[in-house]
Order: structure tokens, then sequence, then C-alpha cells
């Protein structure tokens, strides 16, 4: 299995997701209860299991800015500390659960799984137009029951657009173009560029754009490892670049966000956003391009649900045949390793209560 | 925010070929048609990417190291 990389942020959820009822998602296998305070609207993140005995907080209820646990009624501050028990005055001093840092930024709930004394909230990854009124976004989350690396494999190789999204997103060009593959080892992002100057246009853009003919399509596809994952699309007709001074009045730009959370070793969450910078207002075209990337999120979804399923039965140390394509995914890969050494290096010892 | 740093590695598909073409942030270039191959010289920085004793027929950063 792909190693997890812990001291790092991950995305947990959209804002829109976490209010005033508790929700429940585990993330590197860390199961954590999520709610909004009802004081100052501040997303709270605490581990979901009581102290007492391990019962799931998210199975109990919100008492103002406090979790009652369903089962005794241990409950909590918004720190995880335990400030009631039953039955007795002293609150025992070791009662408490353990409290994840969070940041909420571009729409998107952060969560850091790791040594708290470590979380930077400066170094959450933007995705800015998720929140910028300049677009309009749609998006969602399915959950995969894979490894979280096959997603990874996945979106840093777009080449799979031609036969597992064809008809939807992918034309024969996209497994034809070469690419570029650039990594900032520092900074531990991915960069994969395929520029296609007289490409088909597949359904997902002719009809939200209009554009009738062939097109010029770039994707540049930019993985800030181990979450984060953008894909900057632009589409014109065949012809038409950026202006001299960089502007690009006469193009289409798609932002294609995803985040690739992983939950256990077999489950990832895969959240994905499009925005887009024209049709704005334009109901129907939101609702086919949600409909639309959907379809091609749940193809991918089957797609490695069958894959984990065989690779369950190899024997270990299976054989793989990587070429061209996988430039992205084997600097992917890689970053990854690298980050889960770092981040077990660092890790803080937990005594078990 | 992941703030960029100069130690990026570049990799080209030329176009028309099945070669690969890599770029170290050292300078240090080399082709090869298998990208793992051609990762594992990449990422081998500084090994292999700057003899010690520059040659004629060996340029600083040119190398070519034994395909494995």
């Amino acid at each position: 299995m792909t190693a997890f990389a812990k001291n790092q942020w991950y995305v947990a959820a959209y804002g829109r997701e976490i209010g005033r009822e508790l929700l429940g998602r585990t993330f590197l296998d860390e199961p954590i209860a999520f709610y909004r305070a009802e004081s100052d609207d501040q997303v709270i993140a605490l581990a979901d299991r009581c102290v007492h005995r391990r019962y799931p907080l998210t199975a109990g209820r919100l008492d103002g800015d406090t979790v009652v646990c369903g089962y005794h009624g241990f409950t909590y501050d918004t720190g995880g500390t335990c400030v009631f028990v039953p039955g007795q005055k002293r609150v025992p001093r070791t009662a408490r659960v353990r409290s994840y840092p969070v940041v909420e930024r571009d729409s998107l709930v952060w969560v850091w799984i790791g040594d708290p004394a470590l979380a930077d909230p400066g170094a959450v990854p933007r995705a800015p137009w998720l929140a910028d009124p300049r677009w309009t976004t749609v998006g969602g989350m399915e959950p995969i029951d894979a490894d979280y690396g096959l997603l990874v494999d996945n979106l840093l190789d777009l080449s799979h657009e031609t036969y597992l999204h064809g008809g939807y997103i992918g034309t024969p060009e996209v497994a034809e173009t070469p690419i570029t593959t650039e990594v900032d080892e520092g900074a531990g992002v991915v960069r994969v560029s395929r520029h296609m100057d007289d490409a088909e246009c597949p359904p997902f853009y002719a009809r939200s754009t209009g554009i009738e003919g062939r097109i010029t399509r770039w994707q540049d596809i930019e993985y800030h490892a181990p979450c984060l994952y953008l894909l900057h699309s632009r589409i014109a007709p065949v012809g038409v670049g950026p202006e001299p001074d960089g502007s690009d009045p006469n193009a289409f730009h798609v932002e294609i966000t995803y985040a690739i959370t992983p939950s256990t070793d077999r489950q990832v969450y895969d959240f994905w956003a499009v925005s887009r910078d024209f049709a704005q207002d334009d109901e129907e075209v939101s609702t086919f391009l949600h409909d639309l990337n959907r379809t091609v999120v749940l193809q991918d979804v089957a797609a490695l649900n069958v894959l984990q399923k065989a690779l369950d039965t190899e024997r270990e140390g299976y054989q793989e045949l990587s070429i061209n394509i996988d430039t992205g995914g084997l600097a992917a890969r890689r970053i990854l390793a690298r980050l889960a050494a770092e981040g077990e290096k660092t890790a803080p010892v937990v005594a078990s209560p | 925010m992941s703030t960029p740093t100069a130690e990026v590695y570049r990799i080209d598909w030329l176009p028309g070929t099945d070669v690969l073409h890599g770029v170290c942030h050292c300078g240090a270039e080399r082709t090869a048609e298998d990208p793992v191959e051609l990762w594992q010289w990449m990422l081998a920085h500084p090994s292999g990417h700057h003899p010690a004793v520059p040659s004629e027929d060996q340029p600083t950063g040119h190398r070519e190291e034994p395909r494995s």
C-alpha cells in the first residue's frame, strides 16, 4: 500500500458540509468528528471516540459549543477537554479527546493529521477560484474503495481520459500528445503539462463553451503532494492563443480541483470541483458540468474499485511496467514516499488511554 | 503554501519520438526511453551528475550512466 504521509494538511470537507450536526470522517485511519461551534461558527475537529468506552462522539449530540457522548453523557468542549461526567463532581484529569488543527480556506476545510505543534496554517495550498465570485464552481465528493496511491496515479496520467472517459472528456489527442513533467522537490510539487494544438472538442467542453469544431486544449497539472491536485484547463478555437501581454480574453478557462484524502489503506475520499470563468450565471451549464463531471468521477471510482480488487489478489512484489505517460505519476509516488518517511520520523508517540 | 524552490527537475517527452529528455536543477542532462531509469538518474543527484575530473569526451554534467 501507499504509506500515509503524516504531518500534512488534508481536505476534510467542503465548508458547506459542516454545520450544527456532527459529521464523522476517517483520515489516515483516525476517526474524527466535525461540527461548527455555536458561539463563533468555527469548525471544530475532535477524535471521534469517547475517552470512556470509545463510543463514537458522532453518535451523540451537540449542546451549544460542546459535544455530549450519546452513551453515558461525557461532555467535551471545543478543545477536547471533558467538562462533565455523569454521577460525580470530579472529572478525571486525563479525560480528554484529541483535538485537531483546522483551517477553513477557499471554501475547503483542511485538517492537520500529525503533531499539532507542527501545524502551520500558512502551509495550506490554495485553490482561490473555489471561493472567488468571478468563477462559478460545481463539485462533490465520492469515496473510492482503493489505496489513495491509485487515485494519485490516475490523476497524474490523463492519457486514461482517452480510454476510460472517451465520449465525455477524452479524445484521441490526449493519449497521443507528449507531456512535460517538472518536479519541484523542495516544494513537493509535480507539474505535468500537455498542450494539444489541434484537438477534437469533447462534449464536456463543446456543450459548455459552445465551441464548434476543433480546439486548442491545454492541460496543466499542479499536484501539491499529498492532497491538492489542480488541473488548469484552457480551451480555445484552434490557433487562438493568449495575447502578447499575457491576458487571455478569447479562451475559456476551467480550473478542475481534486483533493485526494486517504481514509484507510483501502479507502480514499475523492473531492472534486469544476470552476469556470464563462457562462457564470447559466444554471444549465452548471447542471451540465456537474452531472458530466460526476459521471466521469464515477467512472474513475468504478475503475479503481476494480483495480484494487485485482491488486488484492496479486502476490507481494508483483510487477508493473511504466512508460512515458507515467513520468508524472512516478514522480508523485516518490514524493509521497519521501513525505511519508519524513512524517514517520517526527510522528509523536501517542500513549494509549 | 508550497513555496517554489530552486530544486526543479524537468523531463520533456520529445515530440515525434519515444525519447524522454531530463534536465537536473544542476544543469546535467540525459535522455532515455524509460521514465523509471531517467528518474533514478535524475534523483540520484549529485551522484553521476558532475564528474570529479571532467574530460574532453565527458563534459561536466553530461556523464552517461550505465543502464541497469
